[in-house]
């Protein structure tokens, strides 16, 4: 499982027919400190995340098991979890999305 | 399986039900190529069936073992799982940031072991 920010959202039209009615994000995983993910992924959203929120992404099988169509769907990536808030050592805390972090 | 450190821990009310009651622990693997002043990397998220806390280091398993770990079967939320905290190891040439051997009274190793 990864901890990851919502930046976007995508559409596609012409799809796997398994893919359709998924909402589709694109996320950016989360890296403690002053750098950023260079990368970015594609994500299943059942939960209804928006853009700037932390979110928990799970892979593969559980993925699959997260949309609840059954394993035979074209999805690797989906969103359990909108974080509300992270406690990490040192006692900093973070907020559900950057914009919220304490100061 | 990997060998990681707990650095922080999170909260979410909005989930799905198989993470009700489950703690989520943010991990960063052990690396020895890793220096501790270079970069952060993208820590791993895993479920905690047995209560590790931060600063600890655990043995986190991904996949069925993890499923398996956390009490579940296939159709199951999860596919990382901290399944041992770790008393001590012996690498003699671990650097200081592991925290074992003749590092291990470093600040972040609670038991001290």
């Amino acid at each position: 499982m990864l901890l990851a920010t919502v930046v976007g959202q995508v559409w596609s039209t012409q799809k796997d027919a398994s893919l359709d009615g998924i909402r589709m994000l694109i996320v950016q995983p989360f890296v403690d400190g002053d750098q950023k993910s260079a990368e970015t992924m594609v994500v299943a959203d059942p939960m209804g995340a928006g853009i700037g929120e932390r979110v928990v992404v799970v892979f593969g099988r559980a993925a699959r098991h997260v949309i609840g169509q059954g394993h035979d769907i074209g999805i690797q990536t989906a969103i359990s979890a909108i974080v509300d808030g992270m406690e990490f050592e040192g006692g900093r805390s973070f907020g559900p999305s950057a914009d919220a972090d304490p100061a | 399986m990997f060998l990681g450190k707990v650095v922080g821990e999170l909260w979410a009310t909005r989930k799905v039900a198989d993470l009700e009651g489950k703690r989520l622990l943010v991990i960063e693997a052990l690396d020895e190529r890793r220096d501790p002043a270079a970069p952060k990397v993208t820590p791993v998220i895993a479920a905690d069936p047995i209560g590790a806390g931060v600063g600890e280091r655990v043995i986190v398993a991904f996949g069925k073992a993890a499923r398996v770990a956390l009490g579940g079967d296939g159709d199951y939320a999860y596919e990382a799982a901290v399944v041992g905290i770790v008393d001590d190891a012996n690498v003699p040439d671990a650097p200081a940031s592991w925290g074992f051997g003749e590092h291990a009274q470093d600040d972040n190793n609670p038991g001290g072991a």
